[in-house]
């Protein structure tokens, strides 16, 4: 303590020196700005400044507000998506691997499709790997919450990265995170550093300032660093997802299970016959309402041909329930990795054990015995195996066999053909079994599967037989068998397309139901099979015992019940019994019959009410009545001069009595509590005598200008948007409301075309969007369009261009236009070069404000950049009212004084009634009109029998025009846009292949080998202006009469002989010969003098410029010599200088 | 894409509904077996003109009609809207006829609309008129709405506060008018100080061809809900059909008698309770059932039949099933549904 005591000597000052003088200097200046320190003096030295500072703060403030965004969405949120996008071989798969690690502790051996796991108490994510082609990143870019970004550090930005940025600029911009990889490459720790901060900039250039880029130093044993993992989960943990206006409209499913449900028989007649398949995933965006269309990318439009709710997967920790002890929490769902444990539907259920638990004696197939065929292996090993290769269950062999008991017992058959359970039972085992059969083949399976047929399934009859199940020989099992050969067939199929050996043995597996992906479980399949009936007999069970909750709440269920019957009734008797209509037949939906409902009146009228109602429902000749729409009511047999019956409405006016009338509503609102629950979700238990206050207040509308209210008030507004629980059951509720977000959904979808079932791809997510009314129609639409600046070509009208709108991507041929001054839509032919401009196309139609993303080539192996253009939809139309000038050329054949007749300019009478008072114009700038088509009398043929030609107009001028007059009329002409469009249909086709439509002009012509064509006339060529040869002024004999003797021409007569003094001779005197002599010497003389001296001083001029280049050059060294010896004693005078200030 | 789903529906009735809604909703339908087995068979010269009116206002729709007008093809277009349109409505239903789907559809539209409507048997504004021979015009202003509508909770009725109406009469004497008004007072006025009742008595070329005359009147209540209920008595017009005029020449109601059972109706519509008299149920539910997806929540009294055909028709368009709750001591019934999210698409973004 004596430490604490110790007293230091305190600091003295410097009295003088340079840095005493330092502190002075610092302290005056500190006093001067003591000086200005008081705000308010010198707040307006300049009123401008002032003025500046105060729009700033203003415009600061502005751009704080915003539409407050409405969120819709109730209840537990579905997983958020984090797409990991980035290059190839930039540590994509690895990341969600870490991630996943991360989460559940789980290794995850390959990422195929989305991985859905549980990321906090209240957070569920599912990770999806981004596709590397064009089509993938777009739809991924619709339905990513958020997207990483991966970027190759050490080798900066690649192209995709800013495509996708593009794309999902345009597609509603969700969150993103950039992830800077492969940065061990860096040696050098300065150039890592420099690296980084030049990545950074350049990705806030793109994106915004402050965007989060994340550093994965490298990898640690394959795997990036644990504690790099953990800082970016925790990122990812704390990111805030705000609802995207067009997701938040639309309903849609990213599927992350995908079944092929055909009857096995159609499979069987045509393998290519149209699949009914069944997808599922967490319903997203906004409710899905039944009978809504949906759209499936890179498939087309469909129709749900079923949908269904399945309990939640992947459940949150919170709401998971827990079914008995041993039920682990499940973190993570991924049937398309072939990860989750259980996993039942309607179909079946699927029970996958992971291969760390699962101690498989299998694993050693075929292969091994048939290289292990000599050694003698133990009897029991053999049994047990020969036990697991069975093809089916006792109960099914027992089946069979009772049937051969009864020979040629076809009926039978069909039957258990026709049952569906079985059969995809069967069938199920069996692929497992094929599965397992046919991987140690390895090679020579594709040219098995171009085979088909016949040698296939004798080969499979031969390991039939190797396998005990020869019982099975009469037609029934082979009936039965068929259908797994045409099954193991299309899965070949698959295989052989995908070429790459090790994928392609899962993929089969994984191909029509992932949940069995782990194919050694056979058994556990068939016995899962057995006991679907009761699961999911169960499963509703369950259902409703969620709603209602512990057993306290009863009392709400008993209350719920009576509510809802007697709704049930004023519903039905609205809506008719039918209490779903199943989407399928919307279209043949008969009125008549919903008429006859109405017949017993008591349920719906409250009591009191129910006098003659049912006389006035509609009898049907009434509904043509006038005045249909007004009821109707015998009032006049109520005497309303009455007293009593006034008194009995007394109440309703302010006149009666105020307290009575606010009782009424009162009285009425609580009644409304009672008989429907929980309009406010307030009631009071009368047992127990609690009142249960609801959350939410009733005052409605807060008219404040706050925007912070505003945006409560909004989210207050969506709140409301839900109907609780108790208050419908859960089928009129879906009816009301539709499914609600986050819910898992099972979508069954008929015949689809049997590609996608064929080339349907874990990796290649698939999504499904919900079409709201209105979208499914097709027609123009008019968007605002930007070439992208990347771009290098400018975008020529009708060449086609693939779009993706909405949930949908097509191919279509834009027109492209500018709006004029005036409103009109001019064509172009070319987009602006930086400018935006109008694209109208043919398509199915999107809402206005709905981004579009432009692509021209889809192709992967481009090394340019993809997206073409960015657009905006400003409004759809049916018609397009695209123009283009049109000058129409004609010429004179006759004139009289002002008038015209034009030839060449139309080809018809009819043309000429079209353009009948038209202006038109001479090349001298003489303005005219098209009056008519000239009458045949007028225009005569040159020569006798010549038919009178057609479309001869009569124009009339400003002024008398010449034959040499060219005649244009300027006019505008419609443009047609061409109605084709042209869907993606790209999940229809290998992966690897480039969707191929409509080619462009320029590519055809290349492809062909066809020149552009081009015309003759087009081409500038110098101009021939011929010289104009004028007639003679000609003044009439009777003007020149008439003129003034000045102004008339003067005609001088022509002389017969030349005068006197051009004709006569000169001759010189003597003297005057001399002097003319002399004179001409002199003057030569002079001549040849100044020639001389002209060439001299030529030469003197030459031999002076030589003499100074000379000296010039001179001159030039020497300064140059002067300068050189300035510099060195300069130079060395500040080195010495600088030695100085060293010492 | 090529071919079109049409939606098929069968009979006569509710055609002005069934028109709205599939153009709201962008749905074809096709209507069959149209008075089939009536003596003139077939649509209507009002329903024509409903048609045409549908056209004019509407881009690219297509309407398809067989040989016998027995079998109607609608393929709705886009709701363009603007200004100077003019309808002639014809003699055979009231320009009201028209008004009502027109109202709702061009809400939707590209463009405000400004029409005007002809020749029909109108009840407003520009000139009236009443059957047999019409001449009454009405120009009718919409705006369009800016992206969709907003949902409601109106279950609160109020009291009624006001009563204002209007009576008029078109060729015949404006005592007609005041005979109306002094019966009517007579019943409201024993419960409510605050009633006017204006005349509109037209004169000259504004009076239409035919003599009629009628009331409307509008009760408000505090919660600003208004209650109508109007009639207008004229000698009837030759029913084609001929099962629904009369032979003979009927009198015509006097008038004191009219604003008297005007009254009594009127009355009786605020017994009924709800925030809409059962003329404009199904208006009301047709704008809930148009509202994006949030919770609206009505109360009406008693359905009404035409208000149930509304509700099934907006069931088979929209996708919208309304939740109904009778309310016992009020007897009232609540409605609440849940918006179809219909925008307006068709508006052009600037």
């Amino acid at each position: 303590m004596a430490a604490e005591e110790q007293s230091h000597k305190s600091h003295r000052s410097r009295q003088a020196g340079p840095s005493a003088k330092k502190k002075k200097q610092q302290q005056k200046s500190d006093s001067k700005n003591e000086q200005r320190q008081n705000p308010k003096a010198f707040a307006f030295n300049s009123s401008v400044k002032a003025k500046r500072l105060r729009s700033r703060a203003s415009e600061k403030e502005q751009r704080r507000l915003h539409v407050p965004i409405i969120d819709r969405s109730i209840g537990e949120p579905a997983p958020y998506v984090v797409l990991v996008q980035g290059p190839p071989k930039v540590g994509k798969s690895l990341l969600i691997k870490s991630l996943v690690k991360h989460y559940t502790k789980h290794n995850l051996p390959e990422v195929r499709g989305p991985i859905t796991i549980v990321s906090g108490k209240q957070r569920r994510l599912q990770f999806v790997e981004c596709p590397n082609d064009i089509n993938g990143m777009i739809d991924a870019a619709k339905f990513a919450d958020l997207a990483l970004l991966l970027v190759d550090g050490s080798f900066g930005f690649e192209i995709e990265t800013f495509e996708f940025l593009n794309i999902l600029q345009v597609h509603g911009f969700p969150k993103i995170m950039g992830v800077l990889t492969h940065l061990d490459k860096f040696k050098d720790v300065k150039k890592l550093k420099n690296m980084k901060k030049v990545l950074k900039h350049r990705f806030w250039k793109e994106t915004y300032d402050g965007a989060k880029l994340f550093y994965l130093s490298g990898l640690i044993h394959g795997k990036y660093p644990k504690r790099e993992v953990h800082n970016l989960a925790r990122f990812i943990s704390v990111m805030k997802f705000h609802p995207l206006s067009w997701r938040a409209a639309h309903p849609y499913v990213l599927i992350d299970r995908f079944e092929d449900v055909t009857p096995p028989e159609r499979v069987q007649m045509n393998h290519k016959c149209d699949r009914n398949v069944t997808l599922y995933g967490y319903l997203r965006g906004c409710n899905l309402k039944k009978g809504t269309k949906v759209h499936i990318a890179g498939v087309g439009d469909c129709s749900l041909a079923g949908v269904t709710s399945l309990p939640d997967p992947c459940p949150l920790p919170s709401a998971a329930k827990k079914k008995g002890l041993r039920d682990k929490e499940k973190l993570f769902y991924a049937p398309m990795s072939g990860l989750g444990d259980l996993l039942y539907d309607k179909d079946a259920v699927y029970i996958n054990i992971n291969d760390h638990f699962v101690q498989f004696s299998k694993t050693d197939n075929e292969n091994e015995a048939a290289t292990q065929k000599g050694k003698d292996r133990d009897v029991g090993e053999v049994l047990v195996k020969s036990l697991q290769n069975m093809k089916y269950s006792i109960d099914e062999k027992l089946e069979k066999s009772f049937i051969t008991l009864f020979s040629r017992n076809s009926s039978e058959a069909q039957a258990n053909v026709q049952d569906p359970h079985e059969a995809s039972e069967n069938l199920s085992s069996d692929k497992s079994q094929a599965g397992n059969e046919i991987e140690p083949e390895g090679s020579d399976e594709g040219s098995d599967a171009e085979g088909l047929g016949g040698s296939e399934s004798s080969e499979q009859d031969t390991e039939n037989k190797k396998d005990n199940t020869d019982e099975i020989s009469n037609e029934n099992g082979n009936a039965l068998e068929l259908q797994p050969t045409v099954r193991t067939n299309l899965g070949e199929h698959i295989e052989f397309h995908d070429g790459r050996l090790r994928r392609r043995a899962i993929f089969g597996d994984n191909d029509q139901n992932p949940e069995d992906s782990d194919s050694e479980e056979g058994e556990e399949d068939e016995n899962d099979g057995l006991d679907n009936q009761s699961y999911s007999g169960s499963d509703s069970d369950m259902e409703e015992e969620d709603e209602m909750g512990n057993a306290s709440k009863w009392k709400e269920s008993l209350l719920q019940r009576t509510s809802s019957r007697q709704s049930a009734n004023l519903m039905q008797l609205v809506y008719g019994i039918a209490k779903s209509k199943s989407p399928t037949s919307v279209g043949s939906k008969q009125q008549g019959s919903s008429e006859d409902d109405e017949s017993d009146d008591e349920i719906i009228r409250p009591k009191g009410e129910g006098r003659k109602k049912s006389s006035e429902l509609l009898d049907p000749s009434d509904v043509n009545v006038e005045d249909c729409s007004k009821l109707k009511n015998k009032a006049d047999t109520e005497n309303w001069k009455e007293n009593e019956m006034l008194q009995s409405i007394r109440d309703r006016f302010i006149t009666g009595d105020w307290s009575k009338a606010a009782r009424r509503g009162h009285v009425s609102e609580e009644n409304n509590e009672d008989d429907d629950g929980s309009i406010y979700g307030e009631f009071e238990d009368l047992e127990t005598g609690e009142k249960y206050e609801s959350r939410e207040s009733n005052d409605t509308v807060q008219t404040e200008a706050d925007p912070v209210a505003e945006e409560r008030r909004l989210k207050k507004l969506a709140k409301r948007a839900k109907f609780d629980a108790h208050e419908l059951d859960e089928a009129t509720r879906v009816e009301i409301e539709g499914f609600r977000t986050g819910t898992y959904l099972r979508l069954e979808v008929h015949n689809v075309s049997y590609e996608m079932v064929e080339h349907f791809d874990p990796c290649d997510p698939i999504l499904v969007g919900g079409i709201s009314l209105g979208e499914e129609n097709v027609g123009y639409m008019q968007v605002r369009l930007k070439r992208h600046r990347w771009q290098k070509k400018v975008l020529k009208t009708r060449d086609p261009i693939i779009v993706s709108i909405g949930w949908r991507r097509y191919q279509t041929t834009p027109v492209y236009a500018i709006e004029d001054q005036n409103g009109r839509h001019r064509m172009l032919k070319y987009t602006p070069e930086h400018m935006h401009c109008l694209a109208m196309f043919w398509g199915p139609l999107a809402p206005p404000n709905t981004g579009v993303v432009a692509v021209q080539n889809l192709s992967n192996n481009q090394a340019a950049f993809r997206i073409t253009a960015t657009a905006v939809v400003l409004e759809f139309n049916h018609a397009a009212r695209i123009v283009k000038k049109i000058k129409l050329v004609g010429y004179p054949c006759k004139i009289f004084k002002k008038t015209a007749l034009i030839k060449d300019m139309f080809t018809s009478d009819l043309e000429i009634a079209r353009f009948e008072g038209a202006a038109v114009r001479t090349v001298s700038g003489i303005r005219g009109q098209v009056k008519k088509a000239a009458k045949k009398e007028i225009y005569q043929p040159k020569r006798k029998g010549d038919h009178p030609p057609e479309g001869i107009a009569r124009c009339t001028f400003e002024d008398k025009i010449l034959m040499s007059d060219i005649v244009f009329l300027r006019a505008w002409t419609q443009v047609d846009v061409p109605k084709f469009f042209n869907p993606l249909t790209t999940a229809l086709q290998p992966r690897e292949q480039t969707w191929q439509g409509m080619k462009t002009v320029s590519e055809l012509r290349k492809e062909h080998d066809i020149p552009v064509p081009f015309n003759k006339d087009s081409l500038y060529k110098p101009i021939e202006r011929k010289r104009r040869m004028f007639n003679p002024l000609v003044i009439p004999k009777s003007l020149q009469a008439a003129l003034p003797f000045a102004s008339k021409p003067k005609e001088i007569p022509k002389r017969s002989k030349p005068l006197l003094e051009s004709r006569r001779a000169v001759v010189m005197e003597k003297d005057e010969k001399k002097v003319h002599v002399l004179l001409q010497h002199l003057q030569l003389i002079r001549h040849e003098k100044m020639k001389k001296r002209k060439l001299k001083e030529k030469q003197k001029k030459k031999e002076h410029e030589a003499e100074k280049a000379k000296e010039d050059q001179l001159s030039r060294k020497r300064q140059r010599e002067e300068r050189r010896g300035r510099y060195r004693e300069q130079d060395k005078l500040k080195k010495r200088m600088r030695r100085n200030a060293d010492d | 894409m090529g071919k079109t789903n049409y939606m098929r529906l069968k009979g006569s009735q509710n055609l002005r509904l069934r028109l709205l809604l599939s153009t709201l909703s962008s749905t074809p339908i096709l209507i069959e077996d149209i008075r089939h087995e009536d003596t003139w068979p077939g649509v209507r010269p009002h329903e024509v003109s409903l048609l045409r009116l549908f056209e004019k206002v509407c881009d690219d729709c297509v309407v398809e009609i067989n040989e016998t007008g027995t079998k109607l093809k609608y393929k709705p277009g886009i709701v363009v809207g603007g200004k100077h349109f003019v309808h002639d409505c014809g003699v055979s239903r009231s320009i009201g006829f028209f008004l009502e789907p027109l109202i709702v559809l061009a809400l939707f539209g590209k463009k405000p609309l400004t029409i005007r409507l002809k020749e029909g048997l109108g009840l407003k504004i520009e000139s009236r008129g009443a059957p047999p021979l019409g001449g009454g015009e009405v120009v009718l202003t919409v705006p369009t709405v800016h992206n969709s509508l907003t949902a409601v909770t109106w279950i609160d009725e109020g009291m009624v506060k006001r009563i204002r109406g209007v009576s008029f009469s078109t060729r015949v004497s404006s005592q007609f008018e005041h005979a109306m008004i002094y019966s009517a007072r007579g019943i409201f006025n024993r419960l409510l100080p605050d009633v006017h009742i204006f005349t509109d008595h037209r004169a000259g070329p504004q009076t239409g061809k035919s003599p009629g005359f009628g009331i409307s009147l509008v009760a408000e209540t505090t919660s600003g809900c208004f209650i109508s209920v109007d009639t207008a008595v004229s000698h009837g017009r030759e029913e084609e059909t001929g099962d629904l005029g009369d032979d003979e020449k009927k009198e015509l109601i006097p008038p004191e008698d009219v604003g008297e059972q005007m009254a009594a109706a009127l009355l009786e519509e605020i017994k009924q309770g709800g925030v809409v008299d059962s003329t404009h149920q199904g208006l009301l539910f047709l704008l809930c059932a148009l509202c994006p997806p949030d919770i609206s929540k009505v109360r009406v009294g008693k359905l009404s039949p035409y208000a149930i055909e509304t509700l099934r028709h907006i069931r088979d368009f929209l996708g919208v099933t309304f939740a109904i709750k009778p309310d016992p001591t009020t007897e009232t019934v609540i409605l609440k549904c849940m918006g179809s999210g219909v925008k307006n698409l068709s508006r052009k973004i600037s």
